[in-house]
């Protein structure tokens, strides 16, 4: 019992590193950059559900007592917020990526402006809304009750439907990554955008679209762990930016399944950590990586990557 | 010129524009009373520990309002000038040498544990006035004779707590302990709750360590739901002890869960919303104590927040800044501070802090000769959400 | 602008040294705050624990703090040493991510480490000067220290090995150059150069705590280098003075201060993406320069 527990809990932490990082990995598969402004689009992404639902923002900052003069169900608002985060996600491709491409700079240096967008964002929504925290309310959900038995576990039910969508969005994504047009044009920039390039694919509008995808993940994420946890302030996504780099490459950069296992994975070892030891939870996932990393560089399920790194 | 060399004269010549360009230290000058009377504060107004600051802040600029709408000090208004520290060490130092080489006669601040050990000792060794509004850890006030607080450690609460929790359910057996390791007020206090546990004969059955990043604690919670507690006892702030309280109740857990001070602050609605009902916390601060200075303060504050519960934070940094101002009024009285050097005047000052009793929304309070805080009155609050979990309050327990 | 901000910002410039060291062959490692929290621990439990260090006057000896450097910086040393091999063999963005997961590991230990303090860490560290004056001078001659070694470092053989593998880790293999050897050579000298850096530092923050080395610290040391330019030394020690100083030097705009912070960060390589100081730059400085005095003389030799 005490086991399916302990893989109950592991799983259900993961699922939140897993959706967290695929949209890492996305960008990184298309541009072989980290993109460190996604830790604020997740956020944004909260916020953004959070008003979509009617909620108010507080006395404290330049916009406070504002609320949208409508409300729409959690359900409803998700999506919508997913793509306001996509169109975030754009606007810091356009202003932190885009230049340095267009003049081959470096793209080390793609780190250094992303995480520039990152400070902007994160400071512009504690200038607009203030550090408090939010409630998305836990009756969000309609009349699910808030936890479930499952083979003498319990399981938090918002934890379930994390996972559950993780799952379904790795799924989704998968699917279009093979079957569709534009999914393979996005593939075949990833592999190799020159002659991607050569062979008629538009690849800065397929970098436009990781990065439109991996906004919109990032939106959807935020929404659903602000059910799960409320919005902590302007700094809710950004503890995760660090797991989801552990995350990232565990389970190899540039792989979507691979960025939902190593979620996983990270989720579980950490469960697996004994109480007494859980102050060193966070050594233990690092240690992982720090193994794989030695052991098998291009983590679990990577492909050899291009040289471009 | 070859460029090693040009590099060589040119950071010299940087170095030296630099040193000469250097504040000199105003210790020496005469109070400039000019503008008002200048005291600073050094709070987190960014970084992850914005929303305490956040707190403070309104806190300040009340107990701004309140001390120059009656007369400020002696018909000078109080000139409060307050900088971000971030939420780390070298934000708080760099405020607080700017503060101080502004001429300011007194500090309230930093609001991190942390940062207090990094930059009270500035203060200390500049011979200028510390009132700390936020800083529980030991060892604050023993940094020397110009560092005081405000904020209570748990010493006291913590046992009324436990005894209170003992009076509505006299049959509790087994306690479980949760705090943030990563946490200087947590670490502090858990020590204090868990010796009162045992003063009481509750030896804890577990004690359950989280990092004070943490949002999601069902490890911790199933392991300690393992060994069938019917009394949790948590020393974590709003964020990290909300999400506790909502998980522990989401997974099952149906007994009494006794909070400390961290957790004061109506900033916990949105994160436990309906489960944080029945909640006891360990004051500090009462909202409902029934003082005129707290009603003052209550006052002014939902006028300017719509009719909110004030956090403790904010309580105690209007204390803080309170406590200054009242000093400033006695000392000014007894030998005007126009005139007086500035490091004379700050001496004088810490010994007039010290000297006094002052009524401030926390209840009466005065300090020990090393600046540690007496406060007479704390408080036992329950929780009481209303329906629909939006917003509740914090009902005192008499 | 006062002394302890001066401070603070050479004490960056040491730490965008720490990163450039690597770098200058190509490996971006971003385990300085690792290093430099190594360094800080070993000089507050020395100076707080043993009293010969902390000695009994007002100030601390300046032999102690020496010894402590020293300490600090051959703890560090040993550690990037021990863990080189094997890391090194990483490239790019790998080597990245290995060394902020060696920071992360880092700062748990020195948060669960039964003698390093906990969340408080250490505090009521003894102070070796009086003022921040003092620290400025010392900390002055310990970055002309570091700065003079980088400059002789163009000259040696090791130096131009570090550039090659730089330009083409292979081909400076094929050409003989010991290219393990070389990459661990810098490693642990960027490491000796956090370690003693965080050993000052710990006298000047008065206390320590395991805050000292995150991910944020990695990120920012970075930010410092690629902002200053990472391919002369001159760079990141323009770099780590200027991104130092910036969020003080912009506390007049109020709560503007980050998200212009932000503009900048963002900004910077988009305009400079070489960073601030190229050879070009410092070329055409010293003509100009030259000039006035040398009038006639031929453009000076690249460093």
């Amino acid at each position: 019992m005490d086991l399916l527990q302990i893989l109950v809990n592991g799983l259900s932490v993961g699922a939140v590193y897993g959706l967290f990082a695929l949209g890492y990995t996305l960008v990184f598969s298309v541009l072989g950059v980290i993109n460190f402004a996604h830790g604020a689009v997740f956020t944004l992404g909260a916020y953004f559900t959070y008003l979509l639902i009617g909620g108010a923002v507080g006395a404290n900052g330049l916009l406070a007592g504002f609320q949208l003069p409508f409300a729409l169900p959690f359900w409803g608002a998700l999506p919508l917020a997913g793509l306001g985060a996509a169109l975030v996600a754009l606007l810091v491709e356009r202003v932190a990526f885009r230049p340095l491409r267009r003049r081959r700079a470096d793209p080390l240096l793609a780190l250094i402006t992303s995480l520039g967008a990152g400070v902007i964002l994160v400071n512009l929504i504690q200038l607009l809304v203030g550090a408090e925290s939010y409630a998305i309310p836990t009756g969000a959900l309609g009349g699910l009750p808030a936890s479930f038995p499952l083979l003498g576990a319990r399981v938090r039910t918002v934890q379930a439907l994390l996972l559950g969508i993780a799952v379904l969005l790795l799924a989704l994504l998968t699917l279009w990554l093979e079957g569709s047009r534009n999914g393979k044009g996005l593939q075949a920039v990833a592999e190799d955008a020159e002659t991607a390039q050569l062979l008629g694919i538009d690849s800065a509008a397929m970098v436009r679209l990781a990065f439109g995808l991996s906004g919109f993940l990032a939106g959807v994420a935020g929404g659903l762990v602000g059910l799960s946890v409320s919005i902590a302030g302007p700094y809710f996504g950004i503890g995760y930016g660090l797991k989801g780099l552990a995350v990232l490459v565990l389970g190899g950069l540039g792989s979507v399944p691979g960025a939902v296992l190593g979620g996983l994975i990270v989720g579980l070892a950490e469960a697996f950590v004994p109480a007494d030891w859980s102050g060193y939870k966070d050594a233990v996932s690092y240690g992982f990586l720090f193994l794989v990393l030695l052991l098998r560089p291009r983590g679990l399920l990577g492909r050899p990557l291009p040289t471009k790194v | 010129m070859s460029v090693g060399r040009l590099l060589g004269v040119g950071t010299g010549l940087l170095t030296l524009t630099l040193l000469a360009g250097c504040a000199t230290d105003p210790g020496s000058q005469p109070v400039d009373v000019a503008g008002g009377v200048p005291v600073g504060a050094v709070l987190a107004l960014t970084g992850n520990a914005n929303v305490y600051g956040q707190d403070q802040k309104i806190g300040l600029e009340l107990a701004l309002q309140h001390r120059n709408g009656a007369g400020g000090i002696n018909g000078n208004p109080l000139k409060l000038a307050l900088e971000d520290s971030g939420s780390d060490e070298p934000g708080a130092n760099a405020a607080f040498t700017l503060q101080i080489n502004r001429g300011v006669l007194a500090l309230i601040g930093p609001t991190l544990s942390q940062q207090a050990f990094s930059a009270d000792p500035i203060a200390q060794r500049r011979g200028v006035p510390v009132v700390a509004p936020s800083n529980t850890a030991t060892g604050i006030p023993e940094i020397g004779f110009f560092i005081s607080r405000v904020s209570a450690q748990s010493s006291v609460i913590a046992p009324l707590a436990i005894e209170r929790a003992l009076k509505i359910q006299p049959g509790l057996k087994r306690a479980a302990v949760f705090y943030a390791q990563d946490d200087a007020y947590s670490t502090a206090e858990t020590t204090i709750f868990q010796k009162a546990l045992k003063e009481k004969g509750l030896d804890p059955v577990t004690v359950q360590r989280t990092q004070l990043n943490d949002q999601d604690f069902q490890n911790q919670i199933s392991a300690a739901l393992r060994e069938k507690p019917d009394l949790i006892v948590l020393s974590l702030q709003a964020v990290d002890g909300g999400n506790l309280i909502r998980q522990l109740r989401e997974l099952g857990y149906k007994g009494l869960i006794v909070a400390g001070n961290g957790m004061n602050t109506p900033n916990i609605y949105p994160i436990c919303q309906k489960y944080c009902d029945g909640l006891l916390i360990a004051q500090a601060y009462s909202p409902e104590l029934d003082t005129p200075a707290n009603m003052a303060f209550l006052k002014a504050f939902q006028a300017a927040k719509g009719g909110a519960i004030p956090p403790q934070l904010t309580a105690q940094a209007y204390t803080a800044l309170q406590v200054i101002g009242d000093a400033l009024v006695r000392l000014d009285k007894r030998q005007p501070l126009k005139g007086a050097t500035l490091t004379a005047a700050r001496k004088a000052l810490m010994e007039e802090i010290l000297a006094g009793t002052y009524a401030t929304p926390l209840g009466e309070i005065r300090f020990t000769p090393e600046g540690e805080v007496i406060q007479t009155q704390f408080f036992v609050a329950q929780v009481r959400m209303d329906p629909g979990g939006r917003s509740g309050r914090f009902a005192l327990l008499k | 602008m006062d002394a302890a901000l001066l401070e603070q910002m050479l004490l960056g410039a040491l730490l965008a040294l720490s990163v450039y060291l690597p770098l200058r062959c190509g490996q971006l490692s971003l385990a300085t705050p690792g290093f430099y929290a190594v360094g800080g621990y070993v000089a507050a439990l020395l100076s707080t624990g043993v009293p010969a260090f902390a000695g009994s006057g007002a100030t601390s000896p300046l032999p102690a703090l020496l010894a402590e450097m020293v300490l600090g910086g051959a703890l560090a040393g040993l550690i990037a040493l021990a863990i080189g091999g094997p890391v090194l063999r990483l490239r790019g963005i790998y080597l990245a991510i290995a060394t902020i997961a060696l920071v992360e590991i880092l700062r748990v230990l020195n948060l669960n480490l039964p003698f390093t303090g906990g969340a408080m860490g250490i505090f009521g560290i003894p102070q070796p000067f009086a003022h921040a004056e003092g620290y400025v001078l010392f900390t002055l001659a310990l970055l002309a220290l570091a700065c003079w070694l980088c400059q002789r470092l163009e000259a040696l053989r090791l130096g131009r090995a570090m550039a090659a593998i730089r330009d083409d880790e292979l081909a400076a293999a094929c050409v003989g150059i010991d290219t393990p050897r070389t990459k661990l050579i810098a490693f642990v000298a960027s490491a000796v150069l956090a370690g003693v850096t965080g050993a000052l530092a710990a006298h000047f923050f008065n206390s320590w705590n395991a805050r000292a080395g995150s991910f944020d610290a990695s990120i920012t040391t970075l930010a410092f280098v690629v902002f200053g330019g990472s391919r002369l030394w001159p760079g990141p020690v323009l770099g780590g003075l200027v991104l130092t100083a910036l969020p003080e030097l912009l506390r007049p705009v109020g709560d503007l201060r980050l998200i212009l912070f932000g503009a900048v960060i963002l900004l910077g390589p988009l305009f400079f993406p070489q960073g601030l100081v190229t050879a070009e730059r410092l070329h055409w400085l010293a003509a100009r320069l030259g000039r006035g005095r040398h009038r006639g003389r031929q453009a000076p030799q690249a460093p």
